[in-house]
């Protein structure tokens, strides 16, 4: 596949009279580790609901490898490979950890393939240091895990080509996040996966996504390397206010 | 994506521990009825009727989290179905028990649609309004379903003898059970756990969440229909009260009591339940004071219900720790 993986042309969403994206155009090549950043309220999160069909479009269209996911469902988008973690740590409480990385890959169409399914879990679950919590039901897990665990179960499901995380590093401990960095780079490398990666935390932005995307307003403001968009006038008054412009 | 709804059925069942369990059940429950009193089988007949609602309950409800009040009007509707079959068009029992569990199965469809984008409270409403409309149409339309005067229809062996409905009802009881593990350590299963965890969640991660909430509510009413239409080939005499929300409330404290979306709820929840509710029943109107009372005292001494109690002291004597 040579062209690009995903295109979302002029994704537009209205919420009354407020425009919370603006003809949005994003493009993110197979494999890519691209960064979206932006204010508070920019319509970041908007985007990703609406990539991932937990929002429908105003106007646009979004493709995948070519094919349109316009107007599918939330679970055939995962299927198909665009797959989404939360904000707020989403996990299945009451099921155990394992359980919880079964589901996906249960989901996804993998007949008759629950003895690979408990293979691939066992792998993700050395690789993200949740081991020695397998069985227990995830409502023990505190907030760092819950998100690694939530990142976690998107990798179970086999297609997965292009993984939106939304906030991952919020509010999780550094050895937390560094296993989620390494699980990301992992897959990126090994796996061919490609991330958009929803964040405020510029200094493991900077070390994983070559480009970024800068979203303000509901609007696409510039792409590019984190450096050379933070010297933009208009991300730096976006965020730092008019005076320090 | 059928197959993820579909494949792998039974997948995390241990065969070799349902058999000893089942062998272990077996030769208690089927010597019982030798040892006790006529009445008290028709108590024991009853209970396991019960525990086929509260396990179709417990399957929706607890299970798949959709807090369904219409179970009870499920029940009716096998029942009725079956016994107006036979009544205007003398069908044999072979014939309008099955159409009994078809008309419930269509029903859940038809009520899992409606209330397919509901959550919570607005579910339970509009679950229980399906229910009372039930039960005024077939008050009201009584020149076809002869309403409070009660419908007559024929006893499933040509008698009435206890003993062997509670086999019947044993054996039901026992089949519906084994279908809902078999579900529940299946593909299905997680899935129907996961919609009750977090539906957006389990959408998120490719969780076809409209179909497993559609074969819960077919499942668990066409069970329910079932034990409806065997029932009423036992009490012989229908009438609308018995979709009365006390009897939905009943299920519902059966399944509460022994421990909402716990497997074995149904199993220690409903026979305790509907012998405390017969032995009460001297008290007349006072009994369900008493019955109430009770019900708050376990609640509020174990929210998990006696399956909670049972693996609380189950966990302390393996673990030697104190239980919270």
């Amino acid at each position: 596949m040579s062209g690009p993986l995903l295109e979302a042309e002029g994704v537009t969403k209205r919420f009354g009279g407020l425009v919370a994206n603006d003809a949005v155009t994003i493009t993110v090549a197979p494999g890519e580790v691209r960064g979206l950043i932006g204010p508070n309220g920019a319509g970041k999160t908007t985007f990703v609901n609406m990539l991932t069909g937990f929002e429908t479009l105003d106007a646009g269209s979004i493709r995948l490898g070519g094919a349109a996911l316009t107007g599918l469902p939330a679970n055939q988008i995962a299927a198909r490979g665009l797959v989404r973690t939360f904000q707020v740590a989403r996990v299945f409480s009451n099921m155990s950890v394992r359980e919880n990385l079964l589901i996906p890959f249960l989901a996804a169409g993998s007949p008759g393939g629950v003895r690979e399914g408990q293979a691939k879990a066992a792998d993700l679950l050395a690789t993200g240091t949740l081991e020695h919590l397998a069985e227990e039901p995830a409502s023990v897990l505190s907030g760092g895990q819950r998100m690694l665990l939530q990142a976690c179960a998107g990798f179970m499901i086999p297609a997965v080509r292009l993984y939106v995380l939304d906030e991952p590093f919020a509010g999780i401990n550094p050895v937390v996040k560094d296993a989620l960095i390494a699980l990301i780079e992992h897959e990126n490398k090994s796996n061919g996966r490609a991330f958009l990666i929803v964040s405020h935390e510029m200094a493991i932005v900077r070390r994983l996504c070559p480009r970024v995307t800068v979203m303000i307003q509901g609007r696409v403001a510039a792409e590019g390397t984190l450096d050379e968009v933070a010297r933009r006038p208009e991300v730096v008054q976006a965020y730092l206010g008019s005076a320090a412009a | 994506m059928s197959a993820g709804l579909t494949g792998g059925v039974g997948a995390f069942v241990e065969w070799r521990r349902v058999a000893a369990v089942l062998a272990m059940a077996a030769p208690p429950l089927l010597a019982l009825p030798l040892f006790v009193s006529e009445f008290t089988a028709h108590v024991l007949a009853i209970s396991a009727y019960y525990v086929i609602l509260a396990a179709s309950w417990n399957m929706l409800a607890g299970f798949t989290g959709q807090f369904s009040l219409a179970q009870h009007g499920f029940a009716a509707l096998g029942a009725y179905t079956s016994g107006l079959l036979v009544y205007h068009l003398q069908t044999p029992l072979w014939v309008s028990i099955p159409g009994g569990v078809l008309t419930t199965a269509l029903g859940g469809l038809l009520l899992g649609l409606l209330v397919l984008k509901m959550r919570t409270i607005y579910l339970s409403i509009a679950t229980w309004a399906f229910a009372e409309t039930l039960r005024i149409t077939l008050s009201a339309a009584y020149e076809f379903t002869r309403g409070d005067l009660g419908l007559s229809v024929p006893s499933l062996y040509g008698h009435v003898r206890p003993v062997v409905y509670y086999y019947t009802f044993l054996a039901v009881a026992a089949l519906c059970l084994l279908f809902i593990h078999v579900m529940l350590k299946s593909p299905i299963g997680y899935f129907m756990r996961a919609v009750r965890d977090d539906p957006m969640r389990a959408q998120s991660l490719a969780v076809d969440i409209t179909r497993v909430k559609l074969f819960a509510f077919v499942a668990s009413s066409a069970m329910a229909g079932l034990g409806g239409a065997l029932y009423a080939h036992y009490v012989l005499t229908l009438t609308p009260s018995i979709v009365d929300f006390s009897e939905m409330a009943r299920i519902i404290v059966m399944v509460v009591i022994g421990g909402l979306g716990s497997f074995i709820a149904p199993i220690i929840g409903a026979p305790p339940v509907y012998a405390l509710n017969t032995w009460l029943a001297a008290w007349g109107e006072w009994s369900m004071v008493a019955f109430a009372a009770i019900v708050i005292g376990l609640m509020r001494a174990y929210p998990a219900g006696l399956a909670g109690l049972i693996s609380a002291v189950w966990g302390r004597r393996r673990s030697g720790k104190s239980f919270l």
